[in-house]
């Protein structure tokens, strides 16, 4: 034990001056097992930092109180609640009572001697130096030691009166206001002034303005009912801070008056799962990360990580190769002065060791240097603040061993090389014939036709995608074992070359030892690009052919439903200004109750709207039962596949589109023109007043459209929880049926203005639809994007552009990353051959080569080795993308048949298309421009003169 | 003389390159005693089975037949390990040039077989400082081989054949890169060391460097030609030396 630890001294001693004397390859392999180190520590550090423990999240979300108490809405019946307080379910409940509903005085609950703060958050819209911002709104008195934590101020003071606010820094640097300035809200004049500015630690990015309780949400929702619309929602919850704290029993008892706890004492000591009722409820476990997900995911991350350490050591490996060439001489006199294998052996692994050691002391010191000066940026991009800068020490050790394990792990192969190679061809630089390995091929070729059954069995047996990847894995691990015994293959291939390619392809021939390696690391590169840009290829096709248009291509739909369409002539006007409009139709929607309401809102004075399908052409696969139940049930798979089939009434009509309320617009033929729909009957029959309907279901036998107006919006609930119809007022107006199969992108019923006036319905303004004459360009939609943003309107807005390739600039970095990879390694082999190569190139100047043949040669040399590992790599590739996109196929016509058998959808239906598409770009720039790109780089960079014209001088 | 037991002994030793049309016989039938304290130079014109012999002898290359004894050990008959061992522990090799690790101070060369040997690094520098000290190269001890003269390499490597309890140097035209004054001063160490009771063997092509040996042996196509005591020796070449 001891004299192995004393010889492995020496044999480091060695390795790190050696290190120290070839610094520039030292330095490329310390910076390729570096970085990925440097990429893992950073990440882990982040991911610790941004972490919180459970105190640190407290601090944010409840401050220095002792518990935030919150209504669970529903009606003050006793409830069961999870320890952190964000989950609840009643007490008690049958299957099929109805879901107690409605607030309860949260107050009444407040233990006697506590402190109590409000906290309530709405939303106004506020008006920002641009225009108007739709802004949170809380009111919390922040400067209370008991808010401590929640609302940290940056700079000014907290608000001391009613008119005061502070706001958080994103909102002022977003809204163009600053300390000092004031703000108001629309339809609500009174000013507010600016006294500070505040973070939200866990949300950087929030746009919060805070003021005092009362101060702003109940005078602003008073304005806002005074002008016609609801006030808008807000929410409250309260701080309370008693001494001794809350309690899992306390929180239990107050949970039976219907109220809600987060308390500090049970988040930070959370009581055993089977002290929790609520998880003991069926369907309310307690589903934090099961075992299962964590395996799944702890295997995805150990593959990413061991495929990456093999394209490290694949092409740090070549490297050390080089330098156990390079310092042939010094091992043989190692050797003579009684080293034995395993000394040189130690020599050249420690060469690896000291890189690895290095690398990991470079990439950890770097990762928390960068980590600790990058954090405010880091912050930012994460929108949260750290909790404190967390370094686990055993994972940053876990990761850096890893690159010692790396280091070590590249050198292995140089290493037996170098300890196989007699002591005296050492000495005298004499070239041995050297073997390569003939077990690796035969376990290469067997884990390839064991991987390779194995993808084939996931693909046409299985649906399993993991399966095939598995498989895949392992076949592409298997041709990189056998690159040595492929490389040979390539070798018959020389006899017809001309000199300078035939010398390079016979040299990495023969040298498969240092020439595999470099091949096997371009092949794993390519060979992952190759895989990934085919399914991604394929995918983009796939999606290419099922993409559903929204619109007619370039036509254009903005929408608002707010505030009764109030912004909707700017926004009209907007469009027409920055967009090329060809065609404007402008659109209303029907309006049920106040002209405030919102479409689907159930506040007090609004109602809805909806088109009454007549019971006879309900399709009786999905006509509500009177007494509930699945309607399907009613029916044998034979029967439903026959109805979905042959039975109109349960044909699907929507062919996706721009949603549109109750399916009824109210706009004139301009609509139909820029929907693209062409039938003279259908402009007729609206200048005649009727419905122009695409939906036959809605077509009563007296041939009418029946509009229903809701007033009572609870008894319409209540009526259709049981399959009663919904009591409203009905008009009825006639209909005409758009004929043929006509794409109507959403809209399922169009009535001209004056008629919905007639059938005594009132609407309100909505949107447009455009037809341009051309696709809005990049510019255009950005001003339109800016003055609609100036509005501080939620606008729904689409510009149909057709299918966007979503893959392109994926495809693109893969590809430049893999030509990366192959040129390093490429490069790297060809530094190998060149170090081998110093006495041919002196035998071929003696018989009168000329002095570029040195330069050609390493050309050569080095696009032979990207060409091989270009060519097996784009095979190797091709593979499992065939597999998994084979297996893809299987599983949806697996489905599909399931749905025809079951009934689900029609024999009619197309099988599911699943194409596989070879992306040709990519494999042509991998195999001819990488392999060409290497050749010309190595050719440039080595110098013509070396030992030749040395000679020739003499 | 005779009566001690040699250090290293060849016998009936012959090494055949290749076979068939290539085959060559580079040693054919040698039979050599080196004893302790005595300097045994080996001259011959190029490809006579100089370099073979010294190879064979420290256990580098191994003979078609015959034996090699180290110290009462067949070094024929061990396997690839023990040979390594046998060469930390008692043979010293000395080439041509670049015989450092360049890697290594002198100090450190000289103390590699012992730290290979699983010595200590302190004891190992404390031996090698010793070595150094012996041979007047103290003031060396810290340098790289890149800061040191040919001559003082070679002297350097001399201390690291000789460290520890190691009997036998083998070297192969160790001035052949040097002048002839360092070459005369470098073979002045080598005579003490042997004088001091090490046994040496010197493969060279200049006789005046082989008048340093106390016994010459001639070889010619693989087979010793010619034998010679050390007054013997100087005789012969001063005549040798005249003639050319």
């Amino acid at each position: 034990m001891k004299t192995w630890f004393h010889s492995w001294r020496a044999a480091i001693r060695i390795a790190r001056r050696d290190a120290w004397r070839a610094k520039g390859r030292s330095a490329l392999v310390l910076a390729m097992i570096a970085l990925p180190i440097l990429g893992v520590s950073a990440f882990d550090l982040t991911f610790r930092s941004a972490e919180l423990s459970p105190a640190e999240k407290l601090d944010r979300t409840i401050g220095a109180a002792d518990a935030r108490f919150r209504d669970a809405d529903m009606a003050g019946v006793p409830i069961l609640q999870d320890p952190a307080g964000e989950m609840s379910a009643p007490a008690r409940k049958e299957d099929d009572e109805r879901w107690p509903s409605g607030p309860t005085d949260v107050t009444k609950t407040f233990p006697a001697g506590s402190t109590v703060l409000t906290d309530r958050v709405g939303s106004a819209k506020l008006t920002t130096s641009h225009g108007l911002l739709m802004t949170e709104v809380r009111e919390l008195k922040a400067s209370d030691p008991v808010a401590r934590g929640i609302m940290p101020l940056l700079e000014g003071r907290y608000p001391e009166k009613n008119d005061e606010v502070m706001a958080t820094s994103h909102f002022l640097e977003t809204s163009g206001l600053s300390i000092g300035s004031t703000l108001s809200a629309r339809n609500f004049e009174r000013p507010y002034r600016i006294v500070g500015s505040y973070e939200l630690p866990d949300s950087l990015k929030a746009d919060q303005v805070n003021a005092l309780p009362g101060a702003f949400l109940a005078p602003y929702g008073k304005a806002a009912e005074k002008a016609g619309l609801s006030a808008p929602d807000s929410s409250v919850s309260y701080l309370v801070r008693k001494p001794g704290g809350f309690t899992w029993n306390t929180v239990q008892e107050i949970n039976t008056k219907g109220v809600l706890v987060a308390s500090r004492a049970v988040l930070l000591s959370p009581p055993a799962d089977a002290d929790v009722p609520l998880y003991q409820k069926d369907g309310w476990g307690n589903y934090e990360a099961g075992p299962t997900d964590r395996a799944a995911e702890l295997a995805a991350a150990a593959t990413v990580v061991g495929l990456a350490m093999l394209e490290i050591c694949l092409l740090a490996g070549p490297a050390f190769a080089v330098g156990a060439r390079r310092s042939r001489r010094q091992l043989g006199l190692v050797g003579a002065n009684g080293g034995a294998r395993s000394h040189i052996r130690a020599i050249v692994l420690s060469g690896g060791l000291v890189i690895g050691i290095a690398a990991a002391v470079v990439g950890t010191v770097l990762a928390v240097v960068l980590t600790l000066a990058l954090q405010p940026l880091l912050e930012q991009a994460m929108g949260q603040r750290f909790g404190s800068f967390d370094v686990r020490p055993l994972e940053i050790l876990a990761i850096a061993l890893l690159a010692v394990l790396t280091g070590l792990l590249a050198a292995i192969v140089p290493a037996v090389t170098a300890s196989r190679q007699s002591v005296l061809s050492s000495l005298t630089g004499r070239r041995g014939v050297r073997r390569s390995n003939r077990v690796l091929p035969v376990i290469g070729l067997v884990a390839l036709l064991l991987g390779g059954s194995v993808a084939l069995f996931g693909s046409l047996v299985t649906e399993q995608v993991a399966v095939v990847a598995a498989g895949s894995a392992l076949a592409e691990l298997g041709v990189v074992a056998m690159t040595p015994a492929l490389v040979g293959l390539f070798g018959r291939s020389g006899r017809w070359l001309p000199l300078s390619p035939r010398l390079a392809l016979r040299d990495a021939v023969r040298n498969r030892g240092r020439t595999a390696p470099a091949v096997a690391a371009v092949l794993a590169a390519v060979a992952g690009t190759v895989a990934v840009s085919t399914y991604m290829a394929s995918r983009e096709a796939e999606n290419r052919a099922s993409y559903e248009p929204q619109l007619p291509y370039g036509a254009v739909a903005a929408f608002v439903r707010e505030e009764g369409g109030r912004d909707v002539p700017a926004v009209r006007e907007a469009v027409q200004r920055y967009l090329p409009v060809e065609l404007r139709a402008d659109v209303d929607r029907v309006s049920v109750g106040r002209p405030g309401c919102s479409p689907w809102g159930d506040a007090a004075g609004c109602g809805r709207f909806e088109v009454v399908v007549p019971p006879a052409n309900e399709c009786p696969l999905y006509a509500a039962l009177p007494g509930g139940g699945d309607p399907t049930e009613r029916f044998t798979p034979d029967q439903r596949r026959k109805m979905v089939t042959d039975d109109w009434r349960c044909k699907e009509s929507s062919h996706g589109g721009i949603y549109v309320d109750g399916g009824l617009l109210v706009g004139d033929a301009k609509v139909l023109q820029v929907l693209g729909v062409d039938d003279p009957g259908a402009v007729k029959a609206l200048a005649d007043g009727k419905v122009v309907t695409f939906d036959r279901t809605q077509i009563d036998k007296n041939g009418t459209v029946g509009l229903k107006q809701i007033t009572d919006t609870a008894a319409a609930d209540k009526a259709m929880e049981e399959g009663r119809p919904v009591p409203g007022k009905v008009s009825s107006v006639p209909a005409y049926l758009v004929p043929g199969d006509e794409k109507s992108y959403g809209v399922r019923a169009l009535i001209t203005p004056a008629a919905a006036k007639a059938a005594g319905l009132s609407t309100v303004p909505l949107g447009m639809y455009a037809a341009t004459d051309r696709l809005a360009d990049s510019e255009q939609r950005q001003k339109l994007d800016g003055e609609i943003a100036k509005l501080g309107s939620n606008v729904e807005l689409h510009v149909e552009e057709g299918f966007v390739n979503e893959y392109g600039i994926v495809l693109l970095s893969l590809a430049i990353f893999a030509g990366l990879v192959t040129i390093g390694a490429a490069g790297i082999a060809t530094g190998l051959a060149q170090a081998d190569a110093e006495a041919d190139l002196k035998t071929l100047a003696a018989v009168g080569a000329p002095p570029r043949v040195r330069r050609t040669l390493s050309g050569f040399q080095c696009g032979v080795v990207a060409a091989m590992g270009v060519v097996l790599g784009s095979a190797a590739g091709l593979l499992p993308a065939v597999g998994l996109r084979l297996t893809e196929e299987r599983d949806r016509l697996r489905y599909h048949e399931m749905s025809v058998a079951e009934g689900w959808t029609g024999t009619d239906t197309a099988p599911p298309d699943v194409p596989i598409v070879v992306p040709w770009e990519t494999l042509a720039v991998l195999l001819v421009a990488v392999p060409l790109g290497a050749a010309l780089l190595a050719a440039l960079v080595t110098r013509s003169r070396g030992a030749l014209a040395r000679r020739a001088a003499t | 003389m005779s009566a001690q037991q040699p250090v290293l002994q060849l016998k009936n030793l012959t090494r055949v390159h290749g076979s068939g049309a290539t085959e060559v016989h580079a040693l054919r039938g040698i039979d050599l005693a080196v004893y302790p304290g005595e300097l045994v130079a080996v001259m011959g014109p190029s490809g006579s089975g100089k370099s073979t012999l010294l190879t064979i002898a420290g256990g580098l290359d191994s003979p078609t037949s015959g034996e090699v004894i180290v110290e009462d050990t067949d070094i024929t008959k061990v396997g690839i390990k023990e040979l390594a061992a046998l060469r930390r522990r008692s043979i010293g090799y000395v080439f041509q040039d670049y015989n450092l690790i360049p890697a290594l101070t002198a100090a450190e060369n000289v103390a590699l077989p012992r730290e290979l040997d699983g010595t200590p690094a302190r004891k190992a520098r404390v031996e090698a400082l010793a070595a150094l000290e012996e041979m007047s190269l103290g003031h060396l001890a810290d340098r790289f081989p890149d800061e040191m003269s040919g001559g003082q390499q070679q002297r350097v490597a001399i201390a690291r054949a000789l460290v520890g309890d190691r009997r036998l140097v083998l070297a192969d035209e160790p001035t052949g890169a040097l002048d002839s004054e360092t070459g005369e001063s470098v073979l002045a160490l080598l005579r003490t060391r042997c004088d001091a009771g090490a046994a040496g063997v010197l493969v060279t092509h200049e006789p005046r460097f082989a008048a340093w040996a106390d016994r010459v042996v001639f070889l010619r196509d693989g087979a010793i030609v010619d034998q010679t005591v050390r007054s013997e020796a100087d005789s012969l070449l001063s005549g040798r030396v005249a003639e050319a």
